[in-house]
């Protein structure tokens, strides 16, 4: 119940900010931009459409679920609203998961306007079926999930950091995470033995986020040249693996935040 | 009472990292089976988001031969990964492109037009099967590197060998002779090859010089895999005329090769060039590679195959 009532609070005050409305309209406008763009290629339109929607979607997505991420534990602790809360009967992992749910709120609530964005732009081009905008779920649902594991390695970085470094860290983080299959493949191509394994231990341990970009446009619009259909045992096992990593850092951030001393 | 309290936070903290380490354990198996799923998906993408080397270069910002090392390097990682290669729609699509863009950023990477001309050029599945892109990057590199012998050297070897064209070959050996840098025999190979067009021994020197002449691995290994295979090509052939004549002789075929040395025609029979016996089918009198052999065989022009029977029946007779 703590939780909720933290998450709930949490979710108001993420609407109440303006930067949260801009990014949302700049989303917006980047999605009905791509009917412009996609009059410049040749064919496909509706593939381009796809292709910018479901970028914005995941990239605006990012930038929130880091700058707002990043504040989530340190503007509490800055403004001293923490010892306030932490004098009430409110447990630390509470404080740590109510804020992280919210934060999930806000975001899903973002994701969903970006897609019916995304699915009104298409609707007006035309093209796409009705069978197309349900293909759009998944695709949506597994931007959300690398969205929440974002939110979720900011928020152990907003535990002991500054919002600054948690930035600095969460964005290489993010970045490495999308060239992990490429770490698996350089080493590979190691001699030494050593560093194959350390590339190996790396490729585990750092979060794979193109686990989460694996259905594309090719999977939603399933034209002759770009027919690749959705497997929905791998989205389930990307499921698990989100959800896996989500539940360790935010026991890592649980622990970090349990250790502090707030007197 | 604040001790105890922060006692007990410790002991809950480390009860967490705890839970942490066992749920981090379970992270392998999940990420291999979301690996195995994924990688049965049969079509990779094969993408390039900028494709004009005028455009990347003018967004590497000053930073270009940084950026042509990278592409370079994506280039070598684009073309080695044959696992990879096989899973897309058209095995080497963006190969020219990327060596446009990498010998664009960095006009005096040499290995670039060198390896990456040979990569273009050998046959479907070795390499992209397009000589004719693999001469218009050789010609980028001369305009540039003019006295680059070097250059014209691989650019009559893949007139030579890859588009049988053999005056164009002897021409561009030729004007490589001309350069003070050219090493002697490179007038006697554009002597051979304008006169001898199409001969074996022509083609052997050629993949001789290119394995001596390389100093990249995988260069001199595709010079190596040429060079054997053509000894395997010369020794089935020779076995195949003298089964013939056996036949021609007693009517039939020999049950073992051995029978063509007891009945005079060899003095010993060849294995293949790694120490291998070959196969030998007695009913259809055809010989062939061992399965198990770790000699990589690439096709041999059939062209050699009259040129090198009619020098045996010469002999013979």
């Amino acid at each position: 119940m703590t939780i909720l009532t933290i998450a709930r609070n949490t979710f108001r005050e993420n609407i109440r900010d303006k930067i949260l409305y801009n990014l949302i309209l700049f989303a917006l406008i980047m999605i009905l931009s791509s009917v412009a763009l996609g009059q410049l290629t040749l064919g496909h339109e509706e593939k381009v459409i796809v292709d910018i929607g479901l970028s914005a979607i995941s990239i605006f997505g990012t930038l929130i679920a880091i700058f707002i991420g990043i504040s989530l534990v340190y503007k509490e602790l800055e403004k001293r609203t923490v010892y306030a809360l932490l004098a009430k009967p409110v447990h630390r992992h509470e404080f740590i998961l109510g804020k992280y749910l919210g934060l999930l709120c806000t975001l899903l609530v973002n994701v969903v306007i970006m897609a019916i964005g995304l699915i009104l732009t298409l609707m007006y081009h035309g093209g796409v079926g009705f069978p197309g905008y349900l293909r759009l779920i998944p695709a949506v649902y597994l931007s959300f999930l690398s969205l929440a594991l974002t939110t979720a390695l900011a928020l152990v970085f907003s535990t002991f950091s500054t919002p600054a470094l948690s930035a600095l860290f969460t964005f290489f983080l993010w970045v490495i995470g999308h060239f992990n299959g490429d770490l698996l493949e350089f080493g590979r191509l190691m001699k030494s033995v050593p560093l194959q394994w350390l590339f190996r231990v790396l490729y585990y341990v750092l979060p794979n986020l193109s686990n989460f970009t694996t259905i594309d446009s090719r999977n939603v619009i399933e034209s002759a040249a770009y027919r690749q259909p959705i497997d929905p045992i791998a989205v389930l096992w990307v499921t698990v693996y989100g959800l896996l990593y989500c539940g360790i850092l935010l026991v890592l951030s649980i622990a970090v935040f349990s250790r502090r001393d707030f007197k | 009472m604040n001790t105890r309290k922060l006692a007990n936070n410790g002991a809950r903290a480390r009860a967490l990292l705890g839970t942490c380490v066992v749920l981090a354990l379970l992270i392998k198996p999940v990420q291999d089976r979301v690996e195995a799923r994924l990688g049965q998906q049969s079509i990779v993408a094969d993408q390039l988001y900028f494709g004009s080397p005028a455009a990347v270069k003018k967004m590497s910002l000053g930073y270009e031969c940084l950026l042509a090392d990278v592409y370079w390097m994506r280039t070598i990682q684009y073309y080695g990964r044959r696992g990879e290669a096989a899973k897309r729609p058209v095995r080497y699509k963006n190969l020219g492109t990327l060596l446009d863009i990498t010998t664009t950023l960095d006009p005096d990477l040499l290995d670039a037009y060198r390896a990456g001309s040979s990569f273009l050029a050998e046959a479907d599945p070795i390499g992209a099967g397009q000589p004719r892109e693999a001469i218009k990057l050789l010609d980028k590199g001369i305009s540039r590197h003019p006295l680059q012998w070097r250059l014209w050297f691989d650019k009559g070897f893949i007139y030579f060998w890859f588009l049988k064209d053999f005056k164009s070959a002897g021409e561009a050996w030729l004007a490589a002779s001309r350069l003070s840098t050219a090493p002697p025999w490179m007038e006697g190979l554009a002597a051979m090859g304008l006169s001898r067009s199409g001969a074996v021994e022509t083609a052997k020197t050629l993949w001789q010089h290119q394995y001596q002449e390389s100093n990249r691995a995988d260069v001199m290994e595709n010079a190596r895999n040429h060079l054997l295979s053509i000894q395997v090509a010369e020794d089935l052939w020779t076995l195949e005329f003298f089964l013939n004549k056996y036949r021609e002789r007693t009517g039939s075929f020999p049950q073992r090769l051995d029978d063509l040395v007891r009945a005079g025609f060899l003095r010993y029979i060849p294995r293949d060039p790694l120490g291998t016996p070959y196969r030998y089918d007695p009913k259809i009198g055809k010989i062939r590679l061992d399965p198990q052999t770790k000699v990589r065989r690439l096709d041999v022009p059939e062209a050699y195959r009259e040129a090198y029977l009619g020098r045996i029946a010469r002999l013979y007779q």
